[in-house]
């Protein structure tokens, strides 16, 4: 069990507030801040709790080889899982011969991942471990937190995605300067009462938005989706959001009839814009848009099958 | 573990010493340097020039080598994440060392054989070596400690190499024989060793042994500070 706290003494971070939040064993908290928030959240870390935060500023050894360095470390933290099976496990078969100076970011980062991961420490926290990284890269760190839950030991995320916190996490939290606020991911146990007969806004053709003291309207057909934040549902297009003035459970009613489709709690999407569905390891299933970002939408468990009927998958 | 430590360090080292131009082009100064003295000596080499070598090859392998890869580590940052208490950096400074003594041993070998290894083959030269290299060794590992950038390391090599490694040169711009700076100067631990050699005495091997200490009190400053600024 691993307890994050926040006291009265570290109040000189403006942009922090009180809190604690404690991890227990073989579970990974994923929480959500801007660079600025995790800068601060780090340095009390560190300082106070004596964690070694993985923020991947370290170097590697560039000369040599990524069996060499995988070896280096392995031998020098004494990990007791076989070196190929290390390799293996973050995929670096693949590339063992190579130079450092010859590999991607991708590559670079599962040996990174390697080193933390052979370092076994009591409790982990990871900086935006999978920020601009490939799939596999990513498949990997999954792994890897699997491993850890297996080892009972405790992980800390710190994520600016909110995608990416609900993915890795088993308990995705938000933290900005009012507190830490848990991010529901649990489905409703009682769905609302589904409304009977035809969707009530069929004539409407706009979704309206506001920015600043503008109304923009948009085509429902350019959405790319529309997450909850604060209570508020925020339309995603591309790059740019705009803050909705419904709830995100009034938006699905009124955007279902035009295609869109309620993947997760906290998220709905454009099924006109989904360009895949990627399968995790361990059940865990994400919606890859067909927009510029190329952004990945959390899909629940339970909506899976669900999305299957309506592409026709099965 | 503390054993494994260091064999991790070592091996890598090892390897990387091999990759890296910079580094791997020491030892072989020292011998190219051998061979031009020893053709335009016709033979015959004075004692002083064969300390020069023994200086030249101290100072530009062992100490020239331990501060370029000490500081790449800091330049790089790649010893973040590895040292969790003093203790491990000392694994890493050993690990280091021996990789460094290695490449001084092949290369002062090879050199001395040269030139003829015959006028070392003594046990108390011998022992003055050994405190020479610590001498060097230790010199190197302080500034390697702080040095921040390889680039910044080339500096103060210059000063080690001029100062501790050509000593026998500076006493040939033609000081006059009395003066102060000259008494300063064959106090210098090259020169003792040369002075052992001539006279035979053990008193040159305590002045050695009071410089190495020296060295080592700057080593050990060098490692609190670094530990302290973390």
């Amino acid at each position: 069990m691993a307890h994050f706290t926040v006291n009265q003494e570290d109040a000189f971070h403006d942009t922090l507030p009180l809190f604690s939040l404690t991890v227990e064993d073989s579970h990974a908290a994923a929480v959500h801040g801007d660079s600025d928030t995790q800068t601060a959240v780090q340095h009390v870390l560190c300082i106070h709790n004596g964690l070694s935060v993985f923020d991947h500023q370290e170097g590697f050894y560039t000369r040599l080889t990524v069996e060499d360095n995988v070896s280096f470390y392995h031998k020098w933290y004494g990990c007791r899982v076989p070196l190929p099976e290390i390799l293996v496990q973050f995929d670096l078969q693949s590339c063992a011969g190579q130079t450092l100076q010859q590999c991607s970011v991708s590559d670079m980062r599962r040996i990174y991942f390697a080193k933390c991961y052979m370092s076994g420490g009591r409790a982990m926290v990871f900086r935006e471990p999978v920020h601009g990284v490939d799939i596999k890269t990513m498949n990997t760190f999954l792994n890897m937190l699997h491993k850890l839950k297996e080892e009972a030991v405790p992980v800390l995320v710190l994520v600016s995605n909110m995608e990416h916190a609900i993915l890795l996490g088993d308990a995705a939290y938000k933290l900005n300067p009012n507190g830490l606020q848990e991010v529901e991911t649990q489905e409703e146990t009682s769905s609302e009462p589904e409304h009977t007969g035809a969707p009530a806004a069929a004539n409407l053709f706009k979704i309206p938005a506001k920015v600043g003291d503008k109304v923009i309207l948009f085509d429902p057909p350019e959405i790319d989706y529309i997450e909850s934040r604060d209570g508020k549902a925020v339309i995603v297009i591309n790059e740019e959001s705009y803050t909705m003035d419904s709830t995100l459970a009034e938006a699905e009613k009124k955007l279902e009839v035009y295609g869109f489709y309620r993947c997760h709690r906290s998220y709905i999407v454009n099924l006109q814009k989904v360009r895949e569905i990627i399968t995790w390891s361990k059940n865990a299933y994400s919606l890859r848009m067909d927009n510029k970002m190329q952004s990945t939408i959390p899909l629940s468990r339970t909506k899976l099958q669900d999305i299957q009927d309506k592409f026709s998958l099965r | 573990m503390r054993i494994q430590r260091i064999s991790a360090i070592f091996e890598k080292d090892l390897k990387d010493f091999m990759k890296n131009m910079m580094v791997a082009l020491l030892p072989v100064t020292p011998v190219l340097m051998t061979l031009f003295f020893n053709q335009s000596g016709n033979g015959g080499l004075p004692v002083i020039m064969h300390y020069l070598i023994v200086g030249i090859t101290f100072s530009v392998v062992t100490s020239g080598s331990i501060m370029t890869i000490l500081a790449e580590e800091n330049e790089k940052h790649t010893l973040r994440g590895l040292i969790q208490s003093p203790a491990t950096l000392w694994d890493i400074i050993i690990g280091k060392s021996l990789v460094t003594g290695l490449v001084t041993v092949l290369s002062l070998a090879v050199s001395l054989f040269i030139v003829g290894i015959e006028p070392f083959l003594n046990f108390k030269i011998i022992m003055g070596i050994i405190l020479l290299f610590l001498f060097f060794l230790l010199l190197g590992i302080g500034v390697g400690l702080f040095a921040k950038s390889v680039a910044s390391t080339s500096a103060y090599l210059m000063i080690v190499m001029i100062l501790f490694g050509f000593t026998p040169m500076i006493t040939l711009l033609g000081i006059g024989e009395g003066s102060v700076i000259m008494n300063i100067i064959d106090m210098f631990p090259l020169m003792q060793v040369i002075e052992m050699h001539s006279a035979g005495t053990w008193a040159p091997l305590g002045v050695l042994t009071l410089w190495t200490a020296a060295s080592g009190m700057f080593t050990f400053v060098c490692f609190q500070k670094v530990m302290t600024d973390d």
